[in-house]
């Protein structure tokens, strides 16, 4: 056992610093993906708890199928399925498309959560004093919403972040990816162990923090109830 | 969208039949490795309540660990790098390989999911077993398992789901499931977009009921049910 640890020691110099550009890559991707998430799924749910039916099943129909499929499937439909019908992206963007339009409808159904949450009379309260609908969601639900979003959003970050590993498989250079391609390229067969576990490292790395933080709002919803 | 469809004209018998079939072997490598985080997962929740540091701390280790890392990196270890450091004892083929990684990292969120589920109980509940004269083991079994179950049930449904969307990975290291079986059929027939919408119908018809279940049983199982 101590000859896998002083390999690691020796090997360190080599792994790190590729790693550690891949890492860079994976948390662009996941920011990336996170922010069309964001954006996308504010859509979902305001469509899902639209009283207007040809907005409400659309929305409820793309939640359904992207958390009833798996992500590898919808990245592989993005990019192999779109350049075969002349629509071209590089592994990044695809990857960023694709997680992204994976993510909105998660983060659909936690704003959906959450917006519900609130209680009916909080807007029935903001209509009846003369605001519209739209004014109603903007200053009285939304920000009360934001609290309980919150700490679920976070979580869903943590998920993200594990996600980005299946970009590897369209050569998008993140973690998982640019690992194997060191152990095959430089044949370090004999220390994949030690560079698939600096790998975990990484992606503890990025998961354990957003963890942390997660908990912290968890408490703090409490706190703000 | 008519051009679209034309496409299948060639391939869609064979292809249903091919990924039939490649569905089974999805849902087989599901079903066991669901078993085996069922498995590790309930030792890893019940193991904190014996009280031994030691172990305690060794079960946080193994849940901080696999709720924080990917499956892929798991299965690479498993898959890959095993065999690579030359511990031939532990070469397994592709399929075993997935079960495991699926099974070990699925135990971790199992584990989590149970230990709340007993924690949600009232702790007058353990009490009142043991003051009968139940010892823990019995009190464990007959009076909290049971009702936790319940509170256990929907996430667990939920991590069904989840599971069966996770089997997709392992078309990465090989393992023979749908995923796979459609990236061939992708490449030897040069209609990608027709194979991987066509595996989505699938990987969909599959959670589909799994999803419904979840919604059934998070109304069945919330009636009545005092949270917080």
């Amino acid at each position: 056992m101590p000859e896998f640890w002083i390999k690691m020691w020796e090997w360190w110099p080599e792994i790190f610093p590729v790693l550690l550009r891949a890492t860079a890559m994976t948390v662009q991707v996941m920011i990336g993906a996170l922010i069309v998430a964001l954006i996308l799924g504010m859509a979902v749910a305001l469509m899902r708890i639209s009283t207007f039916k040809l907005l409400r099943y659309p929305a409820l129909f793309y939640t359904d199928v992207m958390r009833g499929t798996p992500a590898l499937v919808q990245i592989f439909i993005i990019y192999f399925g779109l350049s075969d019908l002349g629509i071209e992206f590089d592994p990044v963007s695809a990857a960023i498309i694709g997680l992204g339009m994976n993510g909105a409808a998660y983060v659909g159904e936690i704003y959906r959560a959450g917006i519900e949450a609130i209680h009916r009379g909080q807007v029935e309260a903001a209509l009846s004093l003369g605001m519209t609908p739209v004014r109603a969601m903007r200053y009285i639900i939304l920000p009360q919403a934001l609290r309980l979003m919150l700490p679920p959003l976070c979580n869903y970050a943590i998920l993200l972040v594990k996600d980005t590993a299946i970009i590897s498989t369209i050569a998008a250079p993140e973690i998982m990816f640019e690992a194997r391609r060191l152990v095959q390229a430089t044949f370090m067969y004999s220390i994949s162990g030690q560079i698939y576990l600096i790998c975990a490292g990484f992606y503890l790395a990025l998961t354990l923090p957003l963890s942390q933080v997660a908990k912290r709002l968890e408490k703090a919803k409490e706190r703000w109830r | 969208m008519i051009d679209f469809l034309r496409g299948y004209e060639d391939y869609l018998g064979g292809w249903l039949w091919e990924m039939g079939i490649a569905s089974l072997a999805t849902l087989q490598l599901m079903f066991v490795s669901f078993w085996l985080a069922c498995a590790i997962g309930m030792v890893a929740a019940l193991i904190p309540m014996a009280r031994i540091k030691s172990l305690n701390l060794l079960v946080k280790l193994y849940i901080g660990f696999f709720r924080g890392v990917p499956v892929l990196v798991i299965l690479y270890w498993i898959y890959f790098a095993l065999p690579e450091m030359g511990y031939e004892v532990l070469v397994v083929s592709s399929y075993t390989a997935a079960i495991l990684g699926l099974g070990i990292h699925g135990g971790a969120f199992l584990a989590e999911i149970f230990r709340s589920g007993i924690e949600s109980l009232h702790k007058g509940q353990m009490e009142a077993a043991l003051s009968l004269g139940m010892t823990p083991a019995k009190a464990m079994a007959y009076i909290v398992l049971p009702q936790a179950i319940r509170v256990v049930l929907p996430p667990i449904a939920n991590f069904a789901v989840g599971l069966l969307k996770e089997t997709a990975l392992c078309s990465i290291i090989a393992a023979p499931e749908l995923m796979l079986r459609a990236k061939d059929l992708a490449s030897s027939s040069f209609l990608p977009m027709h194979a991987f919408v066509m595996a989505a119908v699938f990987y969909y018809i599959m959670s589909f009921p799994l999803m419904r279940a979840v919604e059934y049983l998070e109304v069945k199982m919330g009636k009545g049910l005092r949270t917080g």
